[in-house]
């Protein structure tokens, strides 16, 4: 039977191409057993993936900057009013919510 | 360090929530642009990082222990990478990695690895110093990274080469090999 599992150069071309285009669970998705043992193995693999980051931050990275910061600064005012909400529901007595049977 | 993100630097590691929560503005105007282009190397899809960046500022909100004593933008950045991002990162991927054929470690290492070869090398410096890497490779390998860089498809890039897809995918592992190789060599003379 034909071998169907990729090679470490096509892994590593794909990863790139997910990498870059922001797909990277549908390439960790269509990992065979084989191919995430041909990974493991492969120290050439991690050695390009390094390489490949930077080449997508030095071709891709300036194209993220955010129209509004703003905004963003609300989603993050709003996640830590959140969080702070939680703990204190958490530390609050637990006597005061316990209902009398 | 610019003196607005100090001053920001210090209300954030100040034990009181309220004084934290008011810091956290002007820290996210200093430091924004650094941590979502740092970030996007990791997950290159801008929504998901900005979505791993509001816990990040929240996770730096809860627990700024780590940010005490920082003395430039390099060691933020590297200190914010190892102590919040890895960790949110690690957490984009966990839910999927009961139906993966890599293991938890391997998967770790793909979408949130150890800091490496020029992970600090500011956007500009890194453009530069590719550029002057590209400079140095054969026609053929730098007509297919460069093609790669502007977005095109590896089937595109073998109908420019007047080759196989097979044969392109080979090219770039060959090249970007040749060029971690080049990086690391320039890092070498650097120090």
């Amino acid at each position: 039977m034909a071998n169907l599992n990729r090679e470490i150069q096509e892994l590593l071309a794909d990863y790139g191409v997910a990498l870059r285009d922001g797909c990277l669970p549908a390439f960790l998705k269509s990992l065979t057993r084989e191919e995430a043992r041909a990974i493991r193995e492969s120290d050439d693999f991690w050695a390009a993936t390094e390489m490949v980051r930077l080449m997508n931050s030095a071709g891709f990275g300036d194209k993220v900057v955010a129209p509004d910061v703003g905004l963003f600064i609300s989603r993050v005012d709003a996640a830590i009013v959140s969080r702070q909400k939680r703990a204190s529901a958490s530390t609050r007595s637990p006597s005061r919510n316990r209902v009398n049977l | 360090m610019d003196k607005r993100l100090r001053n920001a630097l210090k209300g954030l590691t100040s034990p009181d929530a309220e004084s934290r929560r008011r810091a956290m503005e002007p820290f996210v105007r200093a430091t924004f642009n650094i941590f979502i282009r740092h970030l996007y190397r990791y997950l290159g899809n801008e929504v998901e990082c900005e979505d791993v960046l509001e816990d990040v500022y929240a996770d730096i909100w809860e627990n700024p222990d780590h940010l005490r004593d920082i003395a430039n933008d390099a060691h933020l950045l590297r200190t914010v990478y190892l102590y919040y991002m890895r960790k949110r990162l690690r957490e984009v991927y966990r839910r999927m990695n009961r139906n993966l054929a890599l293991s938890q470690a391997d998967l770790e290492n793909l979408v949130a690895p150890e800091m490496g070869l020029h992970d600090l090398t500011e956007q500009a410096e890194l453009k530069q110093l590719l550029h002057r890497m590209l400079g140095k490779l054969k026609a053929r390998e730098r007509k297919a990274i460069e093609m790669w860089m502007q977005g095109m498809s590896n089937r595109a890039i073998a109908n420019q080469l007047k080759t196989t897809v097979g044969a392109v995918k080979m090219l770039e592992f060959r090249t970007i090999l040749k060029l971690r190789r080049m990086m690391k060599d320039y890092s070498d003379e650097e120090d």
